[in-house]
């Protein structure tokens, strides 16, 4: 049998099976992830947003309290006072007292000369008279300056606040430790896992962030446009979402950025572990369900077309057989006739020679034609011969000693029952009637029976033929003490193509539909009982003289 | 003198006329015809002791001709001669009536003495 249908059909059926149920699952799989999707996106815009809020107003807080500190100390002193270092070096260190992130303190005169200087740089003296910041506080009142890493590579930013005193104007100057600004912006990013930082309107890095961004470097964000209030937008980075809050300080110097990644798939899954599990239970098991599904189904396709198949070759080998027998009938006819007119000519021949006794020649005549006789003979012993064999298609009714046909029987398969441990007892009564019937049909009935309890039994187990005369007849029993055939099978048990046999045998499930069919002819008749767990009995009866019904042509 | 008279039917005249002769040496009278219709029209006729009747002829075939001889005259018994050897022709022809069933080609000391078997019994 070519196994490429198979593996196409076994292709198939799987395919078929995995669509059926890997759809649904994947279906309800993608529905839910959507459906959650959407729920922890919400979620985290409404985080991030409220964290930006939060952080803002904590920075202004932050930022405000330095300048108000500086202007109270500017306010507070005259710039003679201020001058002393002494008294600004004891002032440097109340503020650092008091809230820390103060680095220095400075007062720089009219002309942008550092006239004093607390710190730990050396910056008196300093002229700051050309430079941007100078002029911005000199007309403003007061300057923040954007994060820069100074002369120290240390990130720091400048503060500083205008001062009148005598008419004349100073500069109060501070710098302020911005390490402290980096913490409390991170501090909001802790809880959530975003990342939390602020830039300046180029783009820069104000405050270090917990990812390796080297400060006063470029973000990869850019140039932030300002706004109002707080704004979310979701942007694409490499092969994920991200969500980016942003919210502007200090009158759109700098915007206080927090970003996260939105929700991927494994967070999703993370989040709801059974959901995971039932998934990729349901991933496994479809797959394998359908492979032993599958398997399971062409193994009783193949069965059935083995069935099916030997069902056919023995059908067609019965056919032949028919065949051949209707053509060796038909020639040994053809060959009859003439041999009978050769056989009639030869015999008048001789008896012609029997009044020629005078002539010489006679006796070789009466010779050469006993040859022709012999060779006649000859002929008719072969074509008689053909038409016993195609006699053997159809009943040939003879007187049959009952026992006799089935030990005959018995003894082509005990050996082969010995071999498995089982017994055949054999029980016959005397001086039986001869039985008018067909030898060789009655033995396949024998055959057939015997042969399905010798596998009903299996090894070890007991088979009982019994002969015995009875009214009209003769009765052949044959027993076995196998499991036995339940009533629901029993009543079947004789209809074409109803098997219960199983195994690596193939059964047509035609042996006891034939015998019954078999038995019908002979005038005959079949019968079973069976009991489960003891055994089953066929009772075959024979009648003294067969009534052939079915006379073919 | 004959003994025993006889209606011998057979189609093939090569087998009918050697073995008429054969007989007729051996005291059978022979009634030699080569058809059914003959067979019956020398029934009508004369009274035969046995008749002997190939199965396979043209035109009204042996088991024909034996019902007919069964119904019309019971008292000659019908010897069956047939090349084609089927049982359940041979059954067939019991059934009917016949004495004898033969197979061709026969031994002719075997039909000679089944031919006196027959006449015997009807004389009996």
């Amino acid at each position: 049998m070519p196994s490429n249908p198979y593996r196409r059909m076994r292709r198939q059926m799987v395919a078929v099976l995995l669509a059926f149920g890997l759809v649904p699952l994947l279906a309800m799989g993608v529905a839910g992830y959507v459906a959650n999707r959407a729920a922890i996106e919400t979620r985290t815009r409404n985080l991030l947003e409220a964290m930006v809020k939060n952080r803002k107003a904590t920075i202004d807080l932050f930022l405000e309290d330095r300048m108000r500190d500086l202007e109270l100390v500017a306010a507070s002193f005259s710039a003679e006072a201020l001058t002393d270092e002494a008294r600004l070096d004891a002032l440097l260190a109340q503020l650092r007292r008091e809230h820390g992130g103060i680095i220095d303190l400075g007062l720089i005169d009219s002309e942008g000369v550092h006239r004093a200087y607390v710190g730990p740089y050396n910056l008196r003296d300093r002229i700051y008279r050309d430079q941007d910041w100078f002029e911005h506080v000199m007309v403003q009142g007061r300057y923040e300056s954007d994060v820069f890493l100074g002369f120290r590579r240390f990130p720091h930013m400048v503060m500083a606040v205008r001062k009148r005193d005598a008419g004349r104007d100073w500069v109060l100057r501070a710098t302020i430790d911005t390490g402290m600004l980096s913490a409390l912006v991170r501090e909001g990013g802790i809880e959530s896992g975003a990342e939390v930082f602020i830039l300046n309107r180029a783009g820069e890095y104000q405050t270090a962030t917990a990812a390796h961004h080297q400060l006063m470097a470029r973000s990869d964000l850019g140039p932030l446009p300002v706004h109002s209030g707080v704004r979310v937008v979701e942007r694409r980075r490499g092969g994920s979402t991200e969500f980016i809050a942003t919210i502007w300080l200090r009158g759109g110097a700098w915007v206080l950025v927090a970003r996260q990644e939105a929700p991927g798939l494994s967070q999703l899954l993370n989040a709801h572990p059974a959901v995971l599990g039932v998934f990729i239970a349901g991933l496994v098991l479809v797959p394998l369900l359908a492979l032993v599904v599958v398997k399971a189904r062409l193994r009783q396709i193949r069965a059935m077309e083995i069935e099916r198949a030997s069902l056919f070759e023995s059908a067609a080998q019965a056919q032949k057989m028919a065949a051949i027998g209707r053509l060796a009938a038909s020639v040994a006819h053809e060959i009859n006739n003439p041999l009978a007119i050769i056989d009639a000519q030869v015999g008048v021949l001789s008896d012609s020679l029997d009044d020629l006794s005078g002539v010489g020649e006679a006796s070789e005549w009466r010779a050469r034609l006993a040859k022709i006789g012999a060779q006649v003979d000859r002929a008719r012993k072969v074509t008689h011969r053909l038409l016993g064999f195609s006699r053997r298609l159809g009943p040939d009714i003879e007187p049959v000693d009952v026992a006799a046909a089935l030990e005959e029987t018995v003894s082509f398969v005990e050996r082969e029952a010995l071999a498995s441990s089982i017994r055949i007892v054999r029980e016959v009564e005397r001086d039986l009637p001869l039985v008018r019937t067909s030898l060789a049909q009655m033995q396949q009935v024998f055959l057939n029976l015997i042969n399905n309890a010798i596998d009903a039994v299996g090894a070890g187990g007991e088979v009982r033929t019994r002969v015995r005369a009875v009214k009209d007849g003769v009765e052949v029993t044959i027993a076995d003490n196998g499991p036995g055939i339940p009533p629901r099978d029993l009543e079947r048990i004789f209809e074409p193509f109803f098997s219960t046999k199983s195994g690596e045998r193939v059964h047509s499930g035609l042996g006891l539909a034939i015998c019954k069919d078999v038995m019908q002819t002979l005038g005959g008749r079949i019968s079973v009982a069976s009991t489960v767990g003891k055994g089953t009995c066929f009772t075959l009866w024979f009648p003294l003289e067969a009534e052939v019904r079915d006379v073919g042509p | 003198m004959s003994d025993l008279r006889l209606l011998l039917v057979d189609d093939e005249v090569e087998f009918l006329e050697p073995t008429a002769a054969r007989l007729a040496r051996r005291g059978v009278e022979c009634t030699a015809v080569t058809s059914g219709e003959d067979a019956v029209r020398e029934l009508e006729a004369n009274a035969f002791d046995c008749a002997v009747v190939d199965v396979k002829m043209p035109g009204m075939d042996g088991l024909e001709l034996l019902r007919r001889i069964t119904r019309d005259f019971p008292d000659v018994p019908v010897i069956l001669l047939t090349g084609h050897a089927s049982v359940e022709l041979g059954v067939k022809g019991m059934e009917l009536g016949a004495f004898e069933y033969l197979l061709k080609p026969v031994e002719f000391d075997v039909m000679l003495d089944t031919i006196r078997r027959a006449a015997a019994m009807r004389s009996a």
